[in-house]
């Protein structure tokens, strides 16, 4: 046999623990490692992403969704729109799926404690940002304000809509909450608009503040010009790339950019990093 | 003191390492063409024509299965891919491009983390190169620093003498050991001279000055020019000796299966295609410039190597005659 520890395809299995359907096509899958000594030793930092496999559909690459203060069990996000994606969204509570990771680099959390922190985040994106808005939640002592700004399309489309319920009823936490025209229901309770306009119209400041931006090229587009407007430099902005892969491992030629693996220089980068990189992601 | 083999001691070499169990690759036709297939007997090894694939898949082949599976009511079993079943191989009559690549892929295959199947099937293949004595329009490997005389990854090489059979000169300890291994098929080297090597018609390169200006031409409109008419069809990279591009799939039913590494193309349209439908590189101009820019900028920057052997394939082969080498000529008399 391959020695099983250095076949690096190999995926740890895990067990689904909870399933929450976070909107008509978007699943969060809670999973627990199958071999206990994983389970024990099993660490990431928020920002690092996995292969989850659905086993006869094959890999899909997302972040880890849930914090790294919370042991025992890890969380996916993703939206049904692939063989594998629609394979793992059809898998139920108790069954099988495949992990590999953690990869890639991750936010640098130390270097924000004592700072205030802005999460940016449209639609789908909120996951590589829960993590870190958890971890952060989790040490909340170590950092100054903390604002969320997070917009969908429709009030249907924004994920985790416990916990924004519970950001928004937290007094350390400012959440601005936005969908775009016409998205709102009758309930609706917060803003109206493209997530970098309401950013620009909450106006946090940016003295000792970093921003974490993630969303749909067109949302980060926008988003970091307003950014600069409010005095952010592109160094206190970080965001992550979210580029197909397969391997993880910087073998497999498919995420670079530039001379840039993404699974393995990134996926979290800063503006000034982002900025510096042939403009093809 | 220098070896010399007959070329019917040669094949009888072939058969002496069959006969040991070991599985022989080499040049053999295969109707009009020829390809490195294994060989039954040494009669079968081809010593005159360039195979139209190259050896990379005695290394990394086609398709490989990383993992078998099976669903049951406990939940799924995982079996890893038997490493160990890979035989011990005996590739023969690499040509310099072919056998040159190899080490060229250990770079991208051994680096941070370990691909076991590449690197069990490097352990166990012995590499007897072959130099060149002919050259056609399309070979080029004196451009990107090799030569038809190069015995870069070979551990045995062997060199046409004047009159018949060759000179062989061991470059690893796997090698020596073959050497010893079959001395009574080996004479001692008595004055013989070898045929002059073969001398591809492009002659060198700057490449330098290439990688300067890939590295600030990222845009330009020689982009657009080339790649217009490239088909996105990854011919290039399927008979390319360094293309390692690579996807991870799910083959079998919903009881048992598995999962396999199978060649992939930076030119296919759906490669970078994110699940959201954005493709950071929607156009075949971008894809093909990924392909020029990832063998002679980004690779050099990342592991200090050349992701190109110049064993010509990709202008050979080209269904829309799109010749590599022009473009390098040309990116050449831009920088």
């Amino acid at each position: 046999m391959c020695e099983a520890s250095k076949n690096i395809y190999l995926p740890h299995l895990a067990t689904i623990e909870e399933i929450i359907q976070e909107t008509h096509d978007i699943r969060s899958l809670k999973l627990i490692f199958q071999d206990e000594q994983v389970r024990e030793n099993f660490t990431f930092r928020a920002g690092q992403f996995a292969e989850y496999s659905a086993f006869g559909a094959g890999e899909s690459t997302f972040c880890i969704a849930s914090p790294p203060t919370r042991k025992g069990y890890i969380e996916c996000c993703f939206r049904a729109v692939g063989r594998v994606t629609e394979a793992l969204g059809s898998l139920e509570v108790g069954d099988t799926v495949g992990v590999r990771g953690p990869y890639g680099n991750a936010f640098p959390i130390e270097e924000f404690f004592g700072k205030n922190l802005v999460f940016v985040a449209g639609g789908i994106a909120l996951p590589p940002l829960r993590t870190v808005i958890w971890n952060c939640l989790d040490l909340r002592e170590k950092f100054g304000d903390i604002t969320i700004v997070y917009g969908a399309r429709t009030e249907n489309d924004l994920v985790y809509k416990r916990e924004l319920k519970e950001w928004q009823e937290r007094s350390d936490v400012r959440l601005v909450k936005t969908v775009d025209p016409g998205g709102d229901g009758p309930d609706w309770d917060g803003q109206v608009g493209f997530v970098p306009n309401v950013l620009g119209e909450a106006a946090p400041s940016a003295a000792n503040t970093v921003a974490l931006v993630c969303g749909p090229p067109i949302m980060i587009k926008f988003t970091l010009p307003e950014l600069e407007k409010l005095g952010f430099t592109d160094n206190a902005i970080y965001t992550t790339l979210e580029n197909r892969m397969k391997c993880g491992l910087g073998k497999c030629g498919r995420c670079n950019v530039g001379n840039v693996y993404v699974c393995k220089d990134g996926p979290v980068f800063t503006a000034a990093q982002v900025k510096a990189m042939p403009q093809e992601f | 003191m220098t070896k010399t083999i007959s070329e019917k001691n040669l094949r009888l070499l072939i058969d002496a390492l069959a006969r040991q169990g070991k599985r022989i690759v080499g040049p053999k036709s295969d109707g009009p063409i020829t390809l490195y297939a294994p060989l039954a007997d040494g009669e079968e090894l081809v010593l005159d024509e360039q195979p139209r694939r190259s050896a990379k898949e005695t290394f990394f082949p086609l398709c490989e299965t990383i993992l078998t599976y099976e669903k049951g009511k406990e939940g799924v079993t995982v079996t890893n891919a038997d490493c160990s079943r890979i035989p011990e191989t005996v590739l023969i009559g690499a040509r310099p491009c072919d056998a040159a690549g190899a080490p060229v892929l250990d770079a991208v295959f051994a680096w941070d983390t370990n691909d076991p199947f590449f690197l069990e099937r490097r352990k166990k293949t012995t590499v007897l190169g072959l130099a060149c004595t002919r050259a056609d329009e399309a070979c080029f490997c004196t451009a990107v620093g090799l030569s038809p005389a190069d015995p870069k990854g070979a551990d045995l090489f062997l060199t046409p003498l004047v009159g018949g059979g060759f000179a062989c000169e061991a470059h690893s300890e796997k090698g020596e050991t073959l050497l010893e291994t079959h001395a009574g098929l080996l004479a001692t080297a008595d004055g013989e001279k070898s045929l002059p090597a073969a001398e591809p018609t492009v002659g060198t390169m700057n490449l330098e000055a290439i990688k300067a200006w890939l590295d600030t031409h990222f845009e330009d409109p020689l982009w657009d020019e080339i790649a217009a008419r490239c088909a996105g069809c990854g011919t290039c990279a399927f008979l390319c000796p360094v293309c390692h591009c690579f996807d991870i799939v799910d083959e079998g039913g919903e009881i048992r299966g598995a999962r396999r590494k199978s060649w992939d193309a930076c030119g296919f349209g759906k490669f970078t295609q994110h699940a959201s439908g954005h493709n950071p590189r929607d156009i075949q101009p971008q894809r093909f410039r990924n392909r020029v820019m990832h063998k002679f900028t980004y690779y050099q920057d990342k592991f200090g190597q050349t992701l190109c052997t110049g064993c010509g394939r990709c202008l050979r082969n080209c269904p829309a005659g799109i010749d590599l080498v022009e473009v390098l000529e040309q990116i050449q008399a831009e920088g």
